[in-house]
């Protein structure tokens, strides 16, 4: 009887919390609705930037470097100057109306970035401890190693570390360049020039016996000259990390860089056809030895954009 | 509705048409052709056996009406509400359309007029129908569900007393397919993350009470064991990384507690909670109603466009904003930042659809990909057309 009397008690008092609490959750829910993200969005990123509002992107793209960054009929080509028009149109800068691309030596790419003369720099710029205290990086886009590239003549002869510090060779490598060091750390004495494009002239002169530098830039040389070169696959050194330079003051477009860098990574993991992997096909693929997939960007904020409901699959 | 062919339908010769009225009824000018007897309208007209006694009321039938206050029998006020109910689906989105437009242009008069002369209405209604439906099906979720929990309770409350709840009268008159349809709105257009609290909304408005799945305790518990199994295998991989994700605490709450909720939310409540929760909920839902419709008449009535203007060789300008028209002469675009602008159509260069900021996601989560906060018809388009490309130009100032 007892029991009896007690479970319509019970049911209500379950059913008034039901009630309660569906009416809590809902209302939660509405406030849910209406609340703005917690992650910052791209557009507030960029809103952030220094370039929110310019007519025009200046990025600094090398001129001089066959395959990453060359002028071909007056107009910049190559892997970087692709990989800086996808940033580009991903950061609102789409066709060359919209971009300038600014020449710049290798020793003038700090000094754009910090005198402002251009906004972003993508021309095989490594990636350093030294560098990011006065520039940041966005990347790496590209990992590359030293190589070292020979003259036909000298096929077969020079293939190890030990033939680079043989001193009947002349080894000849560009000043202030990743390439200068490593070859210093391997006791390899080397005539420094200015540009790498000086010691392939050199060679073809005669005056320089092999080249040292980035694979890609050789790569570039190699295209340029097919029949009178030939890569040595001797990587030495560490490898080296290629990243997009941005003013150090501006740490949302990096973050804006990174995230469209990263979004090109997942493009290509997810089997699509990545803007990357286009450019790489496109420039340094036929010419270097292995093939390479774009490297994971790192430090790469999560941002929300709109198109994140998309299906993944 | 009349069978008699037309005088445009049938080849034969067409037939006089027929005389609406009878012949005995009262003519035009008031004057009877039949003779009048007196006996009960309800009578009038019948031949009356002779000799039969006219049974008459030893009253008038004159229904006492309090003056100011009419007592509507069931039917008519059946009709009522139903002809209120049309009143409003119709009228309430044509209020709120027009209210849009004036938001829309800014507020300003002759912007209103423009638009105005250049939406059609059934562009308007359209526009509105499709940001305005999950409020709308939000609207009358609530009201059947607290409606129909509150009528099963108010047996409870003392007979004759007081009238019942609003909510739970609403809920009386409502025929069973329009609640049905509104459930039916609901589970298309809500977020997916926000469905489960259709679950026990349902069960409350229809009365589903656990004993209805089956008369036996133990096959009873196996099923809703099994019921929730299914729900929770369904929204494992969404739990998990709402977990590793760590301050989706709403959102776990939002999946997991609604099904064990609608287990026991069929009611009835305890007499004492019936009135306050009725008169509270009224409240609420009207002032929910209020604040959530200030974003659906704020909502755009025309897509957000990007237009690159400018001469052939020379500098472009984009203009961020409305397309309202186009002529042989004019685009005429409203900025997004107010103002009207008469583009030549020479001038445009190009132009883009692009996303509002009002649509960026607030969670990371998927259901079986999914997007959380996507309704079921918006992640069946993404199914449709997967590939969303935001175009550069959106990505600039306005």
């Amino acid at each position: 009887m007892n029991s009896g009397s007690s479970q319509p008690r019970l049911r209500a008092f379950t059913s008034t919390l039901a009630v309660a609490l569906t009416l809590v959750l809902a209302a939660a829910a509405g406030c849910d609705s209406r609340k703005e993200p917690e992650l910052p969005s791209v557009q507030e990123k960029m809103r952030e930037t220094h370039i929110y509002g310019q007519s025009k992107l200046r990025i600094g793209v090398a001129t001089n470097e066959p395959l990453m960054g060359e002028l071909r009929n007056g107009k910049p080509v190559g892997f970087d100057v692709e990989i800086a028009r996808y940033i580009a149109t991903s950061l609102g800068y789409a066709g060359d109306q919209r971009v300038e691309f600014v020449p710049v030596a290798t020793e003038e790419r700090i000094p754009a970035l910090q005198g402002g003369t251009v906004d972003l720099v993508v021309s095989s710029f490594s990636i350093t401890e030294e560098r990011k205290k006065v520039v940041s990086f966005a990347g790496p886009y590209f990992v590359t190693t030293q190589e070292v590239m020979v003259p036909t003549r000298l096929r077969g002869k020079i293939s190890t570390i030990e033939d680079l510090r043989n001193p009947d060779y002349k080894i000849c490598t560009s000043g202030g360049s990743t390439s200068e060091a490593e070859l210093g750390s391997h006791q390899v004495k080397a005539f420094v020039v200015k540009t790498v494009g000086d010691c392939v002239a050199g060679i073809r002169t005669g005056r320089y016996d092999a080249v040292s530098s980035d694979e890609t830039i050789l790569a570039g040389f190699l295209a340029r000259h097919p029949k009178e070169f030939e890569l040595v696959d001797m990587p030495f050194g560490t490898s080296e990390l290629l990243g997009v330079g941005v003013p150090i003051g501006d740490p949302a477009l990096r973050d804006l860089v990174a995230f469209f860098l990263q979004k090109s990574y997942q493009q290509g993991r997810d089997e699509q056809v990545s803007p990357w992997q286009t450019a790489y096909n496109r420039t340094l693929g036929p010419w270097l030895k292995a093939d390479k997939r774009q490297p994971q960007p790192l430090e790469v904020p999560k941002l929300v954009d709109f198109d994140d409901k998309a299906p993944a699959k | 509705m009349s069978a008699a062919p037309t005088a445009t339908g049938g080849d034969g010769p067409v037939p006089p048409p027929r005389s609406s009225v009878p012949a005995d009824s009262p003519t035009i000018d008031g004057t009877a052709t039949a003779p009048v007897v007196d006996r009960p309208a309800a009578v009038a007209g019948v031949a009356w056996p002779a000799g039969v006694p006219v049974a008459e009321p030893a009253e008038p039938v004159v229904v006492e009406v309090e003056p100011g206050r009419v007592r509507w029998d069931p039917a008519e006020r059946r009709a009522r509400a139903s002809q209120s109910f049309w009143t409003a689906v119709v009228g309430v989105p044509a209020i709120f359309s027009v209210l849009r437009l004036g938001v829309e242009a800014g507020g300003e008069l002759q912007t209103t007029l423009l638009l105005v002369a250049n939406v059609g209405p059934v562009n308007l209604l359209a526009g509105f129908l499709t940001t305005a439906a999950r409020l709308l099906s939000t609207g009358m979720v609530a009201v059947f569900a607290l409606g129909a929990v509150l009528a099963v309770s108010a047996d409870r409350l003392p007979p004759g007393t007081r009238r019942r709840p609003l909510f739970a009268r609403w809920a009386d008159i409502t025929p069973a397919w329009v609640v049905l349809a509104s459930f039916l709105l609901a589970l298309i257009t809500w977020p997916l993350l926000y469905l489960p609290l259709l679950l026990p909304a349902f069960v409350a408005a229809f009365q589903l009470r656990p004993e209805r799945l089956h008369e036996r305790v133990v096959p009873r518990l196996l099923l809703i064991g099994v019921l929730l199994a299914g729900y929770g295998w369904l929204m494992l991989p969404t739990l998990r990384e709402a977990m590793r994700q760590g301050d989706e605490w709403l959102v776990l709450a939002l999946l997991v507690v609604p099904p064990l909720l609608a287990l026991f939310i069929a009611g009835p409540l305890p007499g004492l909670v019936i009135r306050p929760l009725a008169s509270v909920t009224e409240v609420a839902v009207l002032a929910t109603l209020a604040w959530a419709a200030v974003p659906v008449i704020s909502t755009p009535v025309l897509p957000l466009t990007v237009t690159t203007v400018g001469p052939e060789s020379g500098p472009t300008e984009d203009v961020r904003g409305h397309v309202v028209t186009t002529d042989d002469v004019n685009m005429v675009i409203l900025q997004e930042q107010g103002g009207v602008r008469y583009v030549p159509v020479d001038l445009v260069r190009a132009q883009v659809l692009c996303p509002s900021e009002e649509e960026l996601p607030r969670h990371q989560l998927r259901i079986h990909d999914f997007h959380v906060e996507d309704s079921l018809l918006e992640g069946m388009g993404r199914r449709v057309r997967p590939v969303h490309r935001i175009d550069a130009a959106c990505r600039t100032p306005a």
